[in-house]
Order: structure tokens, then C-alpha cells, then sequence
């Protein structure tokens, strides 16, 4: 797409300050497949990049003719890592660059390479692990770039990525602190958000222990109740369910210690609901508006019968898998007999 | 239960056709971010017309001849070994030296995607620089076991992964690249919810556990595998990844690449070829599937990611390529494709002339 540019038009042919060199065009045969019809401008402009590639020429004009050439093609990935070498050769100031990069991340959001020349830079700028507390102050920075890029886009992969990636890398305590708190407004903004949960199960549980969350069980407790409060206010909710899975299967809890739970979640609203309003902090009810039942209680309610190993066990467990196969979640048919398949073929082996 | 009330609409097999062909012919500048990946998008063109099985009817011999000239173009050798560049985006006119330059480097998912666009055109080969492939293979490979897509780039992901696995498949030689460090590397990708991310740490994604399953697949089904003793998702793995697939495809039939998303014309491909590659493609709904993506189908030729939007190549030939193992039941004849190899993401014919033709033995070594 052709952007529009922040200098006049001019062509680089017609620039007095690049009269001295010679621009390559494009190799192309008799025949080519896919053509482009390049822009007079981008046309212009690569061919004055593949000459200054051919004669190794790292100067400043070369900074301004890959910026040109990068909004025009942000997925030029030569382009930016001919701009990265010149950087560093020129001596040029990497806080700059990240300050332009600032505004190219959130118009180009969904380029791998505007993330990918961001690591490059924040890796030469900052030591892992960090040495000094300017080198803390500049990743927070980062954490803060991040957060404003997710509110333009709010499940950008490569947004995300980024994220889990300066994080793991540069693994500093200082800036694990305030990551829980982070997501759970994440959270609280969209609680259908994967990636968000995803995050979060990065942060408890995917990224090693850190000193104020050794004790285990309590994190895992505190990470249960969190996702049963989640999900009593929207329990038909695939990334909360899957979270809730991640957390026990990670942590070897038996699915059967939230069979109390997840049981009001598993059937119609009862009719007297209103009058048994019983609030239940151990075990949240589903919220008033909430329509049940719900199919991932069901299905989770199916494992833990399952897991009992026993035929009374498989017994109910078929019977909800023929509840999601024939009412409440019929594009899964197949999928739900195969379960009953499985489970049954379990119990005669 | 649910059954569907509209008749599925026919398939404008011929207009997509169009779409690949006409895109083949040429490309407005709005497209210019293709210029760096112009033979991927050769590839989605080619393969839709080889899964519509209209290639020869649609295009000339001198056309098929042309085109086969212009990928080997991209063929080049130089100081990290032979594969393909992406478009001549890179190359100067009068520089057709035969070492390419630093910056203009083959580019492995370019070199995936030309293996397989000459093997629907049916080329011999003869002018694969196999040795060359190894060692580039070599240069891409990390030290955490990843690929790059081009030499001293620090950017890897499973998409470079898996290709370097397709491409060994397709010579039958593995030798240039470290296995079980590449096995290390998938595995480290895997995620709470039993799908794949695009690097450790990053969230599930269908096109990414795509290329972590079809790798692992690969590289099993691969003579060294059992001197190598390389092992595959346990058990309970493979019941957590079939479920993630399957809880993908949405109430009305089409698959999203993550959870809570929207569905996507592309994710009916990856979460679906998962699916068969796991030996489960049973149980996969393929009317609602179907369905999904007639409604994709653009009103001037091609699929599109969603009712509505516009066409690509890319979501049009991934399209094509799921009904290629989801066919809907009693399909109409504009719904008829051939069946696909679902681990080099190829018509089963095309992927056969590839292992046939693109292996050294192939020469008579």
C-alpha cells in the first residue's frame, strides 16, 4: 500500500544529492510471474537501494532512503536489515531509532519485521540482565510501548510475543512485579481475551518461580479462585476453561477437587434460583445472565467422571458426551461420540 | 441435529481459477509488500490451480515453460549453499553473476514453497544444486535448534522449522539438519492448551501447530527416525492437541487459529490438516465447513478470510486445500477435489512427483 510520506516526492533520480550514484534496476526476464506494478516512487527508490547494497555505502542518506523504502514496504526485509548494519556502522543513536519505531510499530502492527528490528535494538541497547537501574527504567519504557500497542490492537500476535519474549529474555524481578496486575486489567477489559490468558499463564507458570511466589499451592489456589470468578461472570468462556485446565494439568491437580464448582454450570437454571442466592465465595454460582448450561462445565464435569476409572464413571461421562453431541454443542458431534468411543475402549482394555 | 437450511451454493471453481491466473499475470503496487515473498504467492496460485485441476486447461506449454524459467531464476548458489530467492527484488539488472550477493541470499520458506510450484509444473530437476540445499540448510539452522529463513538473520520461528523439515522429506536426506535439536525446539513451543505458539513462550496458534505437527511427522515417518530414537507427542498430548483443534472450528463450521477468535478462511487448512495429520480427520463437521467458506468465496473470484472481505491468493488456495481432505458429504460436483498430502501441503499427486524427482537417487547415484 502506498503511504504517504512525510518529504515531498521528489525522485532520488532527480536529486542533486544522489547524483553520484548509479541506481540498479530490477533483474526481471522476458516472462516474469506475479509482476508488481511498482509506484514510480518505490520503483525509484529500491533501485537506488540495490545500488548502495552493491557498493557497500553505510552512511546517514542510507538511514533516510531505507526509512523511505520501509514505509512504502514495511515486509522489505532486506531494507530493514541493511538499515540495522548501517546503524551500527554509522555510530547512530539506537534510542532515536526506537523513538522512530515507536510510530512505525503501531502503523506497521502487523509486520514481523517492525518487532524483529525492535528486539535487535533493545538487545543492543540493554545488557541481560540488566546492569544498572537506566537499563530497568528504558525496559519499562518498553513494557509501557507495549501496553499502549495492545490498546490499538488487543490480540496482536506479534505484540504479545514481543512482550513474552523481552520479558523472558532479559528476566529481571523488577519487571516481572507488576506483570500480574497488568494482565488482570487486560482481563478486565475483555475477559475473552486468549491472549491475555495465555500471558497470564506465562507469567505464573511458564517462566520458572520468582521469590515471592515460592509457595506453590497457594499461587495455584489463588490462580483457581481467579479463574472461578472469571467464569461465574461469563462461563461460556473457551479461554478461561482452558486456562483453568492448563493450571491443574501443570500443576497435577485432580480435575474432581472442582466438581462442587463446576456442577451448577452443567445444568439449566433451576427455577428458584433467585430465592437460593447464596453467596459462595469458595465456589462462585454462575451470574444472573449467564446461559447455562454451560458446555465447558459439561465437558469438564465428563472428564472428572472419566478420571474416576470406573464404569459407573464412564457411564455418566457418556451420557453428558451424548448431551454436547445431540443439544448443546452439535457442530462437535464427532467429536463427542469419538470421546464416548474412547472411553468405553478404555474400559474393556 | 442442526441441519443446515440452505443448500450449500456451487463452488465458482472457475472464477477462482481466474483470480490465481490473473494475479500470476500481474500485481497492482497496492500489493508491493508481496515483493519479498512473490514466490510464496506463485505458489498459492499454482497449487489452486492444480487442486482445481485446471492447470493445463488454463495455461499453455509455453506459458508452464516460462513460468518454470522464471523460479529457476530464483536458483542460486553462493557461500551458504543453493535455494531459492524470493523474487529478483533483490538482484540488479547485469548482475546475473552465478554467486548471488550477501544481501540476496536464497530465503528457506522460498525455497519450500519453489520445490513445490516446479513439482506441479512437473520440471525434472535436473538443475537442483541438492548438495548446495543441504548446506544452506545447514547455515539456517540455530543453536537452539530453530531455522532462520535466510542466513545470520536472528529471526527464527516454527514457520522456517517446518519448512526445513519439508524440504529433507522431499530429498529424502536429513543430513543437513540437527533433529532431535529441531524436536527440542517444537517442543518447547507448546503450549498450556495443547496447541503450538510461533516460538517458546507465545500463545497457541493453528498455523504454527500446523507446522509443528507436520514436522514431527515428517521427521518420524523418516528412515533415521528409529535409529534416532525420536519420539512423538505421548499420548496425552495428542488428546489435549485434538481437542484444542477440534474445540477450534466454530458453531457455524469455519476453524479459528485461536481461541476466542473469529474463524478464518486459512485456519480450515491448518487446524484441519492437524487434524488428519493426528490420524482423526473423521471428526471434523465438513458440511458447516464447507458451507463457511462458500460463503468466503468473493463475488469477483477467489476465497477470502472471512464472508465479506476481499480475496488473496493465499486464503484461496489454503481453502481449496481443506476441501482437498474435507470434502461435504455427497458432495456436487463443483465441491469434487482430489485428495492432498497433508504434511507437504500438496496435492497427493504433485507430492508424489516431488519425492520421486526432487531426491538425489533421482539422478542415479
Amino acid at each position: 500500500m502506498a503511504l504517504q510520506t512525510d518529504t515531498p516526492p521528489l525522485l532520488y533520480a532527480e536529486d542533486p544529492e544522489w547524483a553520484d550514484v548509479v541506481p540498479v534496476p530490477q533483474y526481471e526476464n522476458v516472462n516474469p510471474l506475479a509482476p508488481i506494478f511498482y509506484t514510480a516512487e518505490y520503483k525509484d527508490a529500491t533501485d537506488y537501494f540495490r545500488a548502495v547494497v552493491k557498493a557497500g555505502e553505510m552512511s546517514p542518506r542510507v538511514l533516510a532512503l531505507t526509512e523511505k523504502i520501509i514505509k512504502m514496504n514495511p515486509a522489505h526485509y532486506t531494507a530493514w536489515q541493511y538499515r540495522y548494519k548501517t546503524l551500527l556502522a554509522t555510530g547512530a543513536s539506537f534510542e532515536d531509532e526506537l523513538r522512530l519505531m515507536d510510530v512505525f510499530c503501531i502503523k506497521f502492527l502487523k509486520t514481523y519485521q517492525v518487532w524483529h528490528h525492535r528486539r535487535l535494538l533493545v538487545t543492543h541497547l540493554v545488557p541481560a540482565p540488566p546492569s544498572s537501574p537506566l537499563h530497568l527504567v528504558q525496559l519499562q519504557e518498553e513494557l509501557d510501548f507495549i501496553a499502549r500497542c495492545l490498546n490499538v490492537d488487543t490480540k496482536n500476535y506479534h505484540t504479545w510475543s514481543y512482550r513474552q519474549w523481552l520479558l523472558a529474555y532479559f528476566n529481571a524481578d523488577a519487571l516481572w512485579r507488576g506483570e500480574t496486575k497488568w494482565v488482570e486489567r487486560m482481563l478486565a477489559e475483555d475477559v475473552r481475551n486468549n491472549s491475555a490468558w495465555h500471558h497470564r499463564f506465562f507469567v505464573v507458570f511458564g517462566s520458572g518461580v520468582r521469590a515471592d511466589e515460592e509457595d506453590r499451592e497457594g499461587v495455584v489456589r489463588r490462580e483457581v479462585a481467579y479463574t472461578k470468578q472469571k467464569l461465574s461472570l461469563a462461563p461460556n468462556n473457551a479461554s478461561a476453561w482452558n486456562y483453568l485446565r492448563g493450571v491443574l494439568d501443570h500443576n497435577r491437580v485432580p480435575y474432581s477437587s472442582l466438581t462442587s464448582f463446576v456442577q451448577p454450570y452443567t445444568v439449566p437454571r433451576a427455577e428458584d434460583a433467585e430465592a437460593e442466592d447464596v453467596l459462595d465465595l469458595e465456589d462462585p454460582l454462575p451470574s444472573k445472565g449467564a446461559e447455562l448450561p454451560c458446555v465447558g462445565a459439561i465437558e469438564f464435569l465428563a472428564d472428572v467422571y472419566e478420571q474416576e476409572g470406573s464404569g459407573e464413571g464412564v457411564r455418566k461421562a457418556t451420557e453428558l458426551w451424548k448431551s454436547l453431541a445431540n443439544e448443546y454443542d452439535t457442530i462437535r458431534k464427532k467429536y463427542w461420540e469419538y470421546r464416548i468411543r474412547e472411553a468405553l475402549a478404555g474400559q474393556t482394555s | 441435529m442442526a441441519e443446515s437450511p440452505e443448500p450449500l451454493p456451487k463452488l465458482s471453481r472457475n472464477a477462482h481459477a481466474l483470480h490465481c491466473i490473473r494475479c500470476l499475470s500481474g500485481l497492482p503496487s497496492s500489493q508491493t509488500e508481496m515483493d519479498s515473498s512473490r514466490l510464496a504467492l506463485v505458489f498459492y496460485c499454482l497449487g489452486s490451480l492444480d487442486l482445481l485441476g485446471v492447470l493445463e486447461s488454463k495455461s499453455t506449454d509455453a506459458d508452464r515453460e516460462s513460468w518454470k524459467e522464471w523460479i529457476w531464476q530464483q536458483h542460486a548458489s553462493g557461500k551458504y549453499g543453493a535455494g531459492f530467492r524470493p523474487s529478483p527484488f533483490m538482484t540488479g539488472a547485469g548482475s546475473q553473476s552465478a554467486e548471488y550477493s550477501e544481501y540476496d541470499t536464497p530465503h528457506l520458506i522460498m525455497t519450500y514453497t519453489a520445490l513445490l510450484s516446479l513439482s506441479i509444473l512437473r520440471d525434472d530437476f535436473a538443475r537442483l544444486h541438492r548438495q548446495g540445499l543441504l548446506t544452506f540448510l545447514r547455515s539456517c539452522q540455530r543453536e537452539d535448534g530453530s531455522f532462520c529463513s535466510y542466513p545470520n538473520s536472528t529471526e527464527s520461528d516454527l514457520r522456517s522449522v517446518y519448512c526445513a523439515f519439508a524440504i529433507s522429506s522431499m530429498l529424502d536426506d536429513w543430513s543437513g539438519i540437527d533433529v532431535p535439536r529441531a524436536l527440542s525446539f517444537i517442543s518447547k513451543c507448546r503450549t498450556y492448551e495443547g496447541g503450538y505458539g510461533q516460538e517458546p513462550y507465545a500463545e497457541a496458534q493453528g498455523g504454527t501447530t500446523y507446522c509443528a505437527l507436520a514436522a514431527i511427522h515428517l521427521a518420524l515417518s523418516a528412515p533415521h527416525s528409529t535409529s534416532l530414537s525420536l519420539s512423538g507427542l505421548t499420548q496425552a498430548q495428542r488428546r489435549q492437541t485434538i481437542r484444542w483443534l477440534v474445540h477450534n472450528q466454530e458453531s457455524l463450521g469455519g476453524f479459528r487459529g485461536r481461541t476466542e477468535k473469529d474463524p478464518d478462511a486459512c485456519y480450515c487448512f491448518w487446524c484441519g490438516a492437524s487434524l488428519q495429520i493426528l490420524d482423526v480427520k473423521g471428526l471434523v463437521d465438513t458440511g458447516p465447513l464447507a458451507s463457511f467458506l462458500a460463503k468466503c468465496q468473493f463475488k469477483f473470484g477467489g476465497i477470502a478470510k472471512a464472508p465479506g472481505e476481499h480475496s488473496d491468493p493465499f486464503h484461496t488456495y489454503l481453502s481449496l486445500a481443506a476441501l482437498g481432505i474435507y470434502l461435504p458429504e455427497d458432495p456436487e460436483e463443483s465441491w469434487k477435489f482430489e485428495a492432498l498430502d497433508p504434511s507437504l501441503n500438496a496435492r497427493l499427486e504433485t507430492a508424489q512427483w516431488a519425492r520421486e524427482k526432487i531426491p538425489s537417487r533421482s539422478l542415479g547415484h
